[in-house]
Parts: C-alpha cells; structure tokens; sequence
C-alpha cells in the first residue's frame, strides 16, 4: 500500500519543476468542460508526463472495486511501469451518486492533493473504507496519514469551490468517455485511447496489453 | 418464395452482418481488452482466457461470413445458436450475480444490462429461429419437388441435402 506514496514521493523531485504541468485537455478523451476549471493533473498523477503510455483511472472511494484495483493492481503498475517511466498515471474522482460518503471522500483526497498528500490520503481511504463508509467519519480517516498543520490546511480548503470544480471537472471528463462504473481504467498511446473493461482488471492481462502497446 | 424462405433469408444475413461486425470490432483491437471482458466473468481459468480471446473473434467472422454466403446453413446456423445461447447464459448469470462486468460482445465500454440482455436474448430469438427454419425447410421443399418438374434451387441448405 505505501508504493504509490513511496514512488510518487520519489517521482515528484523527478517529474515537477521544469516541465509545465500537464492539463487534463492533454489527456482526456474529449474537451475539458468549459463550465470548470481545468486543474493541474500533475497534484493527482504519478510518474513522468512524457512517457508513452497514459492510464487514466476513473475511481470512487467507496466502490469496493475501486479498492481491489487501489490496493492489488496499481502497486504493481507503479513497480513495473510508472517508475520505469512507461506509463504515467492520473487519478480521476468519479463519486457516484449512489455512495453516501464517495464524494466527501474525494473532496478531501482533492485538498490533500493540494499540498502533496494525495497518495497518502487516497491510501487511508481505501485502508479504512469499511469504517468511514459506514459511519461517515471521513475526516478521522484523512487526519490520521496527516501532521496537525496539513491537517489543518486540509480541512479549511475541502469545502473549496475550486475542489468541488475540480471534482466536477473529473467527473465531466469520465462522462465524455462513456465511463458508467467504476473502476475504469482508459489508456491512451500515440493519441490512441483505449477505455479497459470496467471493474477490477487481472494485471497479467494487463501487462500484456502494455507491453503490446510499447513494441508498437 | 414463400414468406419461411423470406424470413430464413433476412435472419442468416442480419445474423451474419452482426457476428462479422462483431468479430470485427474485437479483431481491430489488441486481443487483451476482449480477454480483459472474458476474464470479467471470472469462469475461466488464465490458460483459457487467452486461447478464447485469440480465437472466439475468428471463429465470429468466419460464421459470419457463412451465414452470409449462405452454405452448410443447417450446421452454421445451429453453431450460431450454441453460442449465443452460452453467451446468453453467460450474460444471465453475471447480471444475477450483480456482478457490473463488460459483456465483451462488441468491443468494450459495453457493461451487462437489461438492454444488453434484451439484445442478445432477441439474437438468440433469431438463432433459433433461423435453425429450426433451416431444419425444416428442406422437407417441405422436397414434398413440394415431388409437384413440380423444375423446382428453383435452394443454396441455403444444398449441402445439407
């Protein structure tokens, strides 16, 4: 579970700075909505912006799905594709409207993200989903992967309405793309995408279509 | 041509186009995301995902342009039937387990639904529809041959004869 905080960790040195930080427009499927802000990917994305392959996923952060695919398939993806500079991965809220919590959840993962803390939070949320998703204690969850000042800094910008934007952005972007569950990964080389079936995918599968699309 | 011979006609050609246009779909794409469909109902072991998803969508064309052409309709037709009726079965039980996978059947971002269920189930209509046409239909056309010196040819069922 602490891969993906420890390789964005590390990939963030790697990746910020000198490039521009890439935009949803770059990757998504269809235009960004007009009505939202287009925030910067790079707070909800790991890896290098130049590498050949892009997966969007497209999560909810109570969907039990969505924890399989968090916690078994992305650690993976991170270790053999993300670090190696091959994929580079973006996370998208999509809360569905049937789940209580999901987008309290992900309005927080979004503060987080604004200072750095996305992985950690996302972690703990799919960590704890059991718990928060019942009786709605969502900001226990966040604060235990936080200090007291980021926590602080977190629960004063989640009620943002740059956040709620942000999430509507996510959301308007997986709409475009036809997504109607979640999880949903689409994966997009040389301009190319390519929506995966939704739900948890088997990652040798996975890595196999990868692979494909790298000797391409 | 009687209205059976009008029916078996627009069924093998519908059927046809839609198995080719099917396999077609899979076909143009990397064979992984319909094996990611298949392994979505979570019936097959690993070995059997990947030789389904390498050879189902040849097999779909292949029939498919049969159907079309229109020979050994007896034997293509009930094969049509025998696969869609898995896939239906298949389709059922995944919808009953609620388990929201990809039906796989014309490539993806096409999850199990009612509407899916309806579509496939009005296919397998038409599969079995067109089968017991191509069974029957040859004996009617031989009681008929017996009234008449030179009956049209049938290249629906000729090498089923």
């Amino acid at each position: 579970m602490k891969r993906i905080a420890l390789a964005l960790a590390c990939l963030a040195a790697w990746g910020a700075g000198a490039q521009p930080p890439a935009t949803g427009k770059a990757v998504g499927s269809a235009k960004a909505p007009a009505s939202t802000a287009n925030p910067p990917v790079k707070l909800k994305a790991v890896g290098s912006d130049k590498a050949p392959i892009t997966i969007e996923v497209f999560s909810d952060f109570e969907c039990p799905a969505c924890k399989g695919l968090h916690d078994g398939t992305l650690p993976l993806l991170v270790k053999d594709y993300v670090v190696k500079g091959k994929v580079y991965l973006i996370y998208r809220d999509y809360p569905l409207p049937m789940h209580k919590y999901s987008r309290l959840a992900a309005s927080y993962a979004c503060a987080a993200a604004r200072i750095g803390r996305y992985a950690e939070v996302a972690d703990a949320l799919f960590l704890h989903q059991s718990v928060w998703s019942v009786d709605g204690q969502v900001e226990q969850t966040v604060d235990k992967v936080l200090t007291r000042a980021e926590a602080a800094k977190v629960h004063e910008t989640f009620t943002d309405p740059s956040i709620t934007a942000e999430i509507q952005h996510d959301i308007e972007l997986g709409k475009a793309a036809g997504i109607n569950q979640t999880p949903t990964m689409i994966v997009r080389h040389n301009g190319v995408p390519y929506p995966l079936p939704g739900g948890a995918v088997n990652y040798d599968l996975l890595r196999s279509f990868l692979d494909h699309l790298l000797v391409k | 041509m009687t209205m059976a011979r009008y029916l078996r006609l627009i069924l093998r050609i519908a059927l046809g186009a839609v198995f080719a246009y099917a396999a077609w779909l899979k076909l143009k794409e990397p064979w992984q995301l319909f094996a990611m469909a298949i392994d979505g109902y979570k019936l097959l072991p690993h070995w059997a995902v990947i030789l389904v998803a390498r050879t189902l969508p040849t097999v779909e064309l292949l029939l498919g342009l049969l159907l079309i052409a229109g020979p050994w309709l007896r034997y293509s037709s009930a094969l049509l039937t025998l696969i869609l009726a898995v896939f239906f079965g298949l389709m059922v039980r995944s919808y009953a387990l609620g388990m929201h996978n990809d039906c796989g059947c014309f490539g993806g971002g096409d999850p199990i639904s009612p509407h899916t269920l309806l579509r496939d189930g009005a296919l397998l209509a038409g599969a079995l529809t067109l089968t017991a046409l191509a069974w029957l239909a040859p004996c009617a056309r031989r009681s008929n041959t017996t009234s008449s010196s030179s009956p049209a040819p049938d290249r629906d069922s000729a090498p089923a004869q």
